[in-house]
């Protein structure tokens, strides 16, 4: 690569015009790698990616002008296209970080609902025993049993101490 | 510019052979081995590995046509390896 972009801080990208080729550097910590094969696969039909590691940490995207020629405003356009998406890729990757525990319920929901109401037969062969099951207000007592007379407690002598 | 690159100047005779180096990071190694099965027939290719890296040594059958297949060669790769979600 021969030269960079003056608008662009230096280092983070720069540009071959004999190639054609314009190259990115990127960082995985602020895009993850999912967000830059997401850019990449969207603009594999307009050029040529491809992507490399110069060093531990760092991702290299190089993209190059299919026609093989390209002039520097080209290129710019190019690599500020693919830095937006990117930005989009990796805003998309962290929605739905965010939002996996909430798309896997509606999902497991989804499926069970499909599966349709159980019949009694599997509801009679059911094993509720393995299921936990917290009752510390006592809800599912039935009254004789909450507040019922206690059973009397059964006689351990003979009788001989009533008076 | 390594020769790593397809995107590398180009120069005013084309490449006999080129190198490619994916890295194993970046790309699966079954998307490249199947990358260079569809392209098998368009030119030569040899693989080998490297610590970090899928390496293929390369040339078109018309020589003109080197650096393109090795740019068509990589896009279908990364290609492949974006929809099998990355390498494993």
């Amino acid at each position: 690569m021969q030269s960079s972009y003056p608008d662009i801080p230096a280092g983070l990208v720069a540009h071959d015009l004999t190639a054609a080729a314009v190259q990115l550097q990127v960082d995985p910590t602020i895009y993850p790698l999912q967000a830059i094969y997401g850019a990449a696969y969207i603009f594999i039909d307009r050029c040529y990616v491809f992507l490399e590691r110069p060093e531990p940490g760092q991702v290299r995207v190089t993209l190059t002008a299919k026609g093989g020629s390209a002039d520097a405003g080209a290129l710019r356009a190019l690599v500020g296209e693919f830095a937006n998406e990117l930005l989009g890729c990796a805003w998309r990757h962290q929605i739905t970080q965010d939002n996996r525990v909430l798309l896997e319920t509606v999902t497991m929901q989804a499926i069970a609902g499909a599966m349709g109401q159980p019949s009694l037969d599997d509801l009679a062969s059911f094993d509720f025993s393995d299921q936990g099951f917290d009752d510390p207000l006592g809800i599912a007592l039935s009254w004789e049993e909450k507040h019922g007379k206690k059973a009397p407690a059964a006689s351990t002598g003979d009788g001989e101490a009533q008076p | 510019m390594t020769a790593a690159d397809p995107s590398a100047p180009a120069a005013s005779d084309a490449p006999a052979f080129l190198d490619l180096r994916f890295h194993r990071e970046l790309y699966a190694g079954a998307a490249v081995d199947e990358a260079i099965k569809v392209f098998a027939r368009h030119g030569e290719f040899h693989l080998s590995e490297a610590a970090d890296a899928w390496c293929v040594h390369m040339r078109a059958l018309r020589p003109a046509l080197t650096r393109r297949l090795a740019h068509e060669l990589a896009n279908y790769a990364l290609g492949l390896t974006v929809q099998r979600g990355g390498p494993p």
